[in-house]
């Protein structure tokens, strides 16, 4: 029989926690979906358990949600920045204003784009601290998994989160 | 402006995805008109074939971030009829329900955030915050509202998981019903504030009549079931959609342009409003007489009036379909539905935020996926935008360039094109020859 698992949901702490960990992403797009992969993993982690991880999907006006709700945010995302693929860049909030400036195209947001979106959160005054986690993509065609270049960078990436958030 | 022009919009800002438009005008009349689409087809119907039954409706949530429910509902429909699947009443109201949310999640973000600032003279929904900050909070509360109810009936906000073939994995227990319900009252407030405003935008006074279509029924303002109707005078079973809906490849787009009874056809809440107005709650027809949308509508920039009526009307419809559910008691062996693996073909046809949503599945005796056709509403729309783009244009051509380029976004926008969808975003430069 399909569906035995019927508590299926990665959303029920949904806003309650001080930390929200987001991938964005199309995970069918090869490696726009690094956001969604790295959360597909971290939500194998026993460390995680406790930790707010979301699937944000292709849906980018979310994030101005998670900011009224949230202490910090992380967001991991394939973002044109950086000179080669695969290249891991970490945007800290004192970063954020530079980064907004840049004009950086996530590649994944497509409703309102990444900088759009931390524009509006500047601009409502929403007090979050964020930090991005972007990867210059190296293939965003049809595909369902990562090219091996930005599929090895997961590890690392999940080393920097728990840093972060001192797991 | 000069008798000749030479227009290419590259891209067109604020539409879900990525496109051009080119316009070449010589002696006032147009030589070349062009809505193109310059990005890769979508490989979502060769990803499906070879896939199992309980896999498609996941991963054709994934084409779109703002039209997840819709394609995941139209993938279950395709599959359910496919294999004789009978999903219960219970389950059938309460996607009705979370499908009332994607529709309220994607209209405020296209009616406040993309098309909003076009009538407040802004580039975009930023300058809003301090110019109309009211705007902006009544559409960040009206989003959140309908985010929270796809999360609790999802359980996602976006991608929904819970939605499957037979039912749900998990039901929202009776205090998430009477939550929303509280949530659906709160909302009214804002919604009076939006009608006041919409009350004083200037929406272009342009009219092109064409054929609309979209799903109908008897009983509801369809937008999950229906048989597909046109405004040119038939309806067929949605089983048949071949037998009216004709795609036909173009040169310059790797999106399909489609026909039916014309050269093109216009879906979305406009068609769904031309067709089905009479369904809408007593509520929402009063917001729309506010408003001076009356059926027929031939002005295709009332499509954004129809999508915030619509968002009335889910507020309104939501409301009653938690009472019937409450009613009724929800019970969990009505929660899925037998499933059982086989051969057959199906159709989905729902009606997603942009319009009629076809998925078309063939499964084999293996219970495998042999052959996958999705139709989407935006693919659907773009001959008529190159057809309402030739009437508009002649009309202004005398105006500045600047008039001219926002006139013909405008028009673009007002379709609020989910190009990501069918391929992906709309590009627009005018240059004087």
């Amino acid at each position: 029989m399909f569906f035995k698992d019927k508590n299926i949901s990665d959303n029920d702490r949904y806003m309650k926690t001080e930390v929200t960990i987001i991938g964005f992403g199309n995970k069918y797009r090869s490696d726009d979906g690094i956001g969604i992969r790295v959360i597909e993993e971290l939500k194998k982690l026993d460390s995680f358990k406790e930790v707010e991880v979301i699937d944000g999907g292709t849906s980018g006006t979310d994030l101005l949600f998670l900011a009224k709700e949230c202490k910090k945010i992380i967001i991991i995302d394939a973002i044109d920045i950086g000179k080669d693929a695969g290249q891991v860049v970490c945007i800290k909030a004192s970063d954020i204003e530079e980064f907004i400036k840049g004009d950086y195209k996530s590649l994944s947001l497509h409703d309102l784009n990444l900088c759009d979106v931390l524009k509006i959160i500047r601009e409502l005054k929403i007090d979050t601290e964020i930090l991005i986690i972007g990867v210059k993509p190296e293939n965003i065609g049809f595909g369902e998994s990562l090219t091996p270049e930005i599929e090895k960078k997961i590890p690392g990436i999940i080393t920097r989160i728990k840093k972060e958030i001192n797991l | 402006m000069a008798d000749n022009i030479n227009i290419e919009i590259s891209p067109v800002s604020r539409v879900e995805g990525h496109g051009d438009l080119v316009i070449n005008v010589k002696d006032k009349k147009i030589e070349e008109l062009i809505f193109r689409i310059p990005e890769s087809p979508r490989f979502f119907e060769a990803m499906l074939v070879g896939k199992k039954c309980d896999e498609p409706s996941h991963i054709t949530s994934r084409i779109c971030g703002i039209c997840s429910v819709a394609h995941t509902c139209a993938s279950i429909k395709a599959t359910e009829k496919a294999l004789n699947i009978k999903p219960s009443r219970q389950t059938i109201n309460l996607r009705k329900l979370v499908y009332h949310h994607e529709n309220i999640q994607s209209n405020v973000l296209h009616v406040y955030f993309l098309a909003a600032p076009d009538f407040f003279g802004a580039g975009s929904i930023i300058p809003l915050i301090k110019t109309h900050p009211e705007v902006v909070n009544i559409a960040l509360r009206t989003k959140k509202m309908a985010n929270d109810m796809v999360r609790i009936i999802g359980g996602r906000a976006v991608h929904p998981i819970r939605i499957v073939i037979g039912g749900f994995t998990k039901l929202p227990t009776e205090e998430e019903m009477l939550k929303m319900k509280k949530m659906l009252n709160a909302c009214y407030t804002d919604l009076e504030k939006s009608l006041e405003v919409l009350k004083t935008i200037n929406i272009p006074d342009f009219e092109r009549e064409t054929e609309y279509i979209s799903i109908s029924n008897k009983d509801e303002y369809a937008i999950y079931d229906g048989d597909i109707k046109s405004t040119d005078g038939w309806a067929i079973n949605d089983q048949n959609y071949l037998d009216k809906i004709k795609e036909k490849i173009v040169k310059h787009s790797t999106s399909k342009h489609c026909w039916a009874s014309r050269d093109s056809y216009m879906v979305g809440a406009l068609a769904r409003f031309n067709n089905n107005h009479e369904k809408l709650t007593e509520n929402a027809r009063e917001y729309a007489s506010e408003l001076g949308l009356e059926a027929p509508c031939y002005n295709p920039f009332m499509n954004n009036i129809a999508q915030f009526v619509e968002i009335v009307h889910s507020v309104d419809d939501s409301i009653r379909l938690i009472d019937r559910i409450l009613a009724d008691g929800l019970d969990e062996d009505k929660r899925m539905a037998d499933i059982k693996e086989g051969a057959g073909r199906g159709v989905g046809v729902v009606e997603a935020p942009r319009g009629l949503l076809i998925h078309d599945y063939t499964y084999n005796n293996k219970g495998r996926i042999e052959k996958a056709n999705l139709i989407i509403p935006t693919g659907m729309n773009y001959a008529n935008i190159e057809n309402d783009m030739k009437a508009l244009v002649p009309a202004i051509i005398d105006k500045s360039e600047d008039e001219i380029k926002l006139a013909c976004e405008m028009l673009v926008r007002a379709y609020d094109p989910c190009i990501s969808c069918s391929t992906h975003f709309l590009n627009v430069k005018l240059i004087n020859k």
